[in-house]
């Protein structure tokens, strides 16, 4: 369980470093994100209802962030980020047994692409709203440069994480199925 | 899957279906919520973040030291340190001031406020201010510098705002164009790079033929807005299918915001 709220403090911290981060002007002003790598690492490390409560929490936090109410009209619905957080972390949590053997490097390619597909899932509702369907060079590279950097970060912040969880006595059984 | 999982599925399932029922009223009040929480972190983090790039550019200083003369270095480094103290005052003093003679010649009713946090997502254009409903600012008011339109609110909570710049999609600000009885609608463009986003002007006659430099001003129509607040300068022009549109540059530079002023009215 300490492990459990060292993520969710760790998610906070993310999240709100990322208001200062600035965006890469080499990689088409693209943002960083550190948080979904932390998610995706809950993800594979936690039984499925911390898994679930990690994703519930992340999500509250980006849809708060995102969110926007412009002339009494909301762009894209709260919740919307649960359930990305939600379907994503579920399907990295049924990559657990890999993981658990020591196989890194799926769940950091993975951890990229699934970065990028939130960033492209708020584009496509953000676009759905608006109107005109535009896919421009700077665009593919805003929605997967946020992804390449996750996928650079995610085996530093893994490991990371892992010496966390071993510093907390936390065990990752690929069997593990209950709530400490 | 097991008892436990299906629970806490069910519970994700009934919050996430609370989250998805939300309307603008609801979504405003959890935003301006959780920004409330935040506040502390987003302002603490806003200073924390002044000192190390303080710091980091006075670490630059001490790398150019590394070529001179070994005995000098600890002079020259606490001189460049003081200096660069110095230089962080008067930049400051200086910013102060023209903020001061603006607040003090302008038309409008002002409260000034700092930048503490800008956007992190990728497709909004928004920055966070170190004043809210405590300080009166409220949900549309309009936010200038000296130089021109930075945009307005969209969310406030009790001591911190949401500001939606005018380079932004979302923003729309109703434009005329100096020297001409030509009217039309500024907004920002979806995706932006590089330091300096460019505005589009549209809705404007065919025949318009803007020339670069022109200026653009709030209109004051919609009623957000006061007239006569300088949204930026023509770039360029081009006739389209049905309307004419122009590109304009930005009076603010919205990238290296600092200080900006809350319109609360008239004087």
């Amino acid at each position: 369980m300490i492990f459990f709220f060292l993520l969710l403090v760790l998610v906070l911290t993310a999240q709100i470093s990322e208001l200062f981060i600035p965006a890469l002007p080499w990689l088409y002003d693209a943002h960083v994100y550190i948080v979904p790598v932390i998610v995706f690492y809950g993800a594979m490390a936690l039984p499925f209802p911390l898994m679930l409560a990690l994703a519930l929490y992340a999500g509250i936090l980006l849809d708060a962030l995102t969110v926007q109410v412009i002339g009494g009209k909301v762009e894209i619905s709260a919740g919307s980020s649960i359930l990305l957080y939600g379907v994503l972390a579920g399907i990295m949590h049924g990559l657990r047994p890999l993981f658990a053997r020591g196989r890194w490097e799926a769940h950091c390619i993975l951890s990229g692409i699934f970065t990028s597909l939130i960033v492209l899932a708020q584009y496509l509702m953000i676009t759905f709203r608006r109107g005109s369907f535009v896919l421009t060079r700077e665009i593919w590279w805003q929605i997967g440069g946020p992804g390449l950097i996750a996928m650079a970060v995610a085996p530093i912040l893994f490991w990371l994480l892992q010496w966390i969880g071993r510093m907390t006595a936390y065990s990752y059984g690929p069997e593990r199925g209950n709530i400490e | 899957m097991s008892r436990t999982n299906i629970i806490a599925l069910l519970i994700f399932g009934a919050i996430l279906g609370y989250f998805l029922s939300f309307g603008p009223d609801m979504t405003q009040k959890f935003k301006s919520g959780v920004y409330q929480l935040l506040a502390p972190f987003l302002t603490s983090g806003s200073g924390l973040k002044k000192q190390i790039t303080s710091v980091s550019t006075g670490l630059k200083s001490l790398d150019q030291l590394e070529h001179e003369n070994s005995a000098l270095q600890i002079e020259n480094r606490e001189l460049r340190a003081t200096n660069q103290g110095l230089r962080d005052v008067e930049h400051e003093v200086n910013r102060l001031r023209n903020a001061l003679n603006y607040r003090q010649r302008s038309v409008f009713k002002l409260i000034a406020a700092e930048i503490v946090a800008r956007d992190s997502s990728t497709w909004w254009r928004t920055v966070t201010i170190n004043r809210g409903k405590r300080d009166g600012t409220e949900i549309d008011m309009p936010v200038v510098t000296a130089e021109g339109l930075v945009g307005k609110i969209t969310t406030v909570s009790s001591n911190i705002s949401l500001v939606l710049l005018a380079s932004d999609e979302n923003c729309r600000v109703a434009a005329s164009v100096e020297g001409s009885r030509e009217q039309g609608i500024v907004s920002g463009e979806r995706v932006t790079t590089g330091l300096s986003p460019l505005l589009d002007l549209n809705f404007l006659t065919k025949q318009a033929d803007l020339k670069p430099g022109q200026r653009v001003y709030t209109s004051g129509v919609g009623g957000v807005f006061p007239s006569g607040l300088l949204i930026g300068g023509v770039k360029s022009f081009r006739v389209r299918e049905l309307d004419g549109q122009a590109q304009l540059t930005p009076a603010v530079d919205l990238s290296h915001l600092e200080d900006v002023f809350v319109v609360t009215g008239r004087r």
